[in-house]
């Protein structure tokens, strides 16, 4: 007999074959297919990782804050891989230290400036008319400003705390948030289902939360992705200042900031944040792109 | 007397002299001019005419759904069960929307919310109109899909795991979760091909009777009106020119656009008979010619069609026209 009755014994498995893979495993496939990306996932998710197993690696208490003079500026070695900065604390538990501050402060201050912004945009998009005239006038004005400065004038406000710094830099990334959900709120409002919604009686509220704003997820995820490495930068440039994390608590950029005295001498003591701040960003935007090109493969 | 108000009574819809434009900065697109519907309990009315005759956006008014805030209802009365649409609160509209009208829409394709299982699509308009917990409404959901031929475990498959015409009788069983008096069928068979729109049909039929439901079937398919209607009624331009029983638009049609879209059909028995299509196009919304709006395409025009709109006129009990060449009661000229 010939060989596809062979292949497959059953009718069902003869459909199967047959059967459309699921949207998530395509958008994963598609996702697969991107070297680059998938190298960003894997340096993304070894950040995290680190991060998360931190207190294992080194002690918060004895290795990243407590001041060990005697042990400074030993460059890296078997002890120390990234060596030792100018107080002799050991520069790799700082890092990994660092990394939890910065990822728990990139990801809150992102998720504050997804849900407010979120909102606004939403409901500019969704309503239209006025209520988008006002809402996206105020965002403007707020768009005028660089985020940096925004958030050191709210930081330099109110005081320089973490709580403080994730909400100045969360609102300076407002008004970016608010546009891309409006945006895509506005192309999924005009789509037949949400119509549908609206004839078997479900209200405004019910509607966006249910059909538009489930369905405008893809470019929200990616948009988190690239401004959670923006925060995370921001972060850093304004510890570098010194209106960010303070000392002694490590940072990178509170790292880099007090390293760079020594740098002609020691250059490891600003190499390791530097990189650390570096494989960072570009692993988050190598992530974030790669999460655009799978979720909307016409842009290809 | 009270006979009048019995008849009252009977209209599941009326829609008296109905006007909306579509007004923007630019522009005012005449979409609808005095449209005059009245749909009796139980019978089925199919509104037919091109593209851009006002059809859906006669239908969008009936839930108060014209597309805000461009569309505006300039001036007539809808009447659902005697009650106005018109008058009525957003919280008011949202109760009556899928519980007493449902719609069907055009595209199943877009229709359907890509994101939830069909079954949830179902339960949300029970939910929504029902007082009962989410496990019921899933449950009756299954009931639904039953109903329109779909295996009840798929309840929790997603609409791109369906096809096409599955699909739309998915989007029926939404819009008849809740029975409504009222069911407005967008062009619903249009997105399908022929087999399937056969298949759709007769289960919009057979439901329809089932839970004696009136309905308002949109096309631009005289085959499908010849299949499910009572009663037609003919738009052009935003007026309904030509209204009747099927007989009387199939058998004894008045209006020459009437006469002009029969003329248009192909005849299955000649096969090389040229179609006849209507001369010219469907006017410009935005300007609408003086008059008669089809006098400018009309075979039997007359000085008066481009100076004054004609009235409309009954020519019999069920039988009314629009048009200059009917003066009184059944004057032919055609």
């Amino acid at each position: 007999m010939d060989e596809t009755v062979k292949k497959y014994t059953t009718r069902k498995e003869f459909f199967k074959q047959y059967k459309k893979k699921s949207r998530l495993q395509e958008t994963w496939n598609r996702f697969l297919r991107n070297k680059l990306a998938v190298i960003g996932l894997i340096i993304f998710v070894f950040i995290v990782l680190a991060a998360v197993v931190a207190p294992l690696i080194a002690d918060y208490e004895t290795d990243a804050i407590k001041i060990n003079v005697p042990n400074r500026l030993k460059s890296p070695n078997a002890e120390h891989i990234f060596g030792t900065d100018e107080l002799g604390r050991d520069i790799m538990a700082r890092i990994v230290h660092g990394a939890r501050i910065s990822l728990v402060v990139g990801f809150a201050a992102v998720a504050l400036a997804l849900f407010i912004g979120g909102a606004l945009g939403a409901i500019a998009g969704y309503f239209g008319g006025k209520i988008d005239e006002v809402i996206m006038r105020c965002m403007d004005v707020f768009l005028c400003l660089p985020d940096v400065l925004l958030a050191l004038a709210i930081v330099a406000a109110f005081g320089t705390n973490l709580v403080n710094m994730t909400i100045a830099i969360g609102l300076s990334f407002t008004p970016k948030f608010s546009r891309v959900v409006r945006s895509a709120v506005m192309t999924v409002r005009g789509i037949e289902y949400v119509e549908a919604a609206r004839a078997i009686g479900a209200t405004n509220t019910q509607i966006i939360t249910n059909h538009v704003l489930i369905n405008c997820f893809g470019p929200i995820v990616v948009q988190v992705t690239l401004y959670v490495a923006s925060a995370i930068l921001t972060i850093s440039a304004l510890s570098f200042i010194g209106l960010g994390i303070q000392a002694p608590i490590p940072e990178w950029g509170n790292m880099l900031a007090s390293g760079r005295v020594y740098m002609r001498d020691h250059a490891y003591i600003v190499m390791a944040p530097g990189l650390a701040i570096f494989v960072t960003i570009l692993s988050l935007n190598l992530l974030g792109d790669g999460l655009r090109d799978a979720l909307d493969p016409r842009l290809k | 007397m009270e006979i009048k108000k019995i008849n009252e009574q009977e209209n599941t819809l009326e829609i008296k002299n109905l006007v909306i434009h579509y007004i923007s900065d630019e522009e005012v697109v005449k979409a609808v001019n005095g449209v005059n519907i009245i749909i009796k309990a139980g019978r089925t009315l199919g509104l037919v005419g091109e593209t851009g005759a006002g059809k859906t956006t006669t239908a969008l008014s009936i839930l108060n759904l014209v597309p805000e805030p461009q569309g505006k209802i300039l001036s007539g009365e809808i009447l659902l069960e005697g009650r106005s649409v018109l008058a009525m609160s957003e919280l008011e509209l949202e109760v009556i929307r899928g519980d007493k009208v449902a719609m069907i829409f055009q595209d199943p394709m877009t229709s359907l919310n890509p994101v939830h299982t069909v079954g949830h699509q179902i339960a949300e308009s029970i939910e929504i109109h029902r007082k009962v917990s989410k496990e019921e409404a899933l449950k009756q959901a299954k009931e639904m899909l039953e109903l329109v031929g779909i295996p009840g475990e798929r309840s929790n498959e997603y609409p791109y795991q369906f096809s096409g015409g599955m699909k739309q009788r998915v989007v029926i069983a939404i819009a008849l979760t809740c029975s409504p008096d009222l069911l407005i069928a967008d062009e619903p068979t249009t997105a399908l091909d022929v087999t399937i729109q056969a298949q759709v049909l007769r289960l919009i039929n057979e439901l329809r009777q089932k839970y004696h439901m009136s309905m308002l079937m949109i096309t631009h398919d005289l085959g499908i009106v010849a299949e499910v209607c009572d009663e037609v009624s003919i738009a052009y331009a935003g007026r309904i020119i030509e209204h009747g029983t099927l007989e009387d638009i199939f058998d004894h049609m008045r209006h020459p656009y009437t006469k002009g879209l029969f003329d248009a059909l192909p005849d299955i028995g000649v096969r090389r008979s040229e179609l006849k299509p209507v001369k010219g196009l469907m006017p410009d919304p935005t300007n609408l010619p003086s008059g008669c709006p089809f006098h400018p395409r009309c075979d039997y025009v007359m000085d008066i069609c481009s100076q004054s709109p004609p009235e409309n006129k009954w020519i019999s009990e069920t039988h009314s026209v629009e048009c200059h060449l009917y003066k009184d009661t059944n004057e032919s000229m055609l």
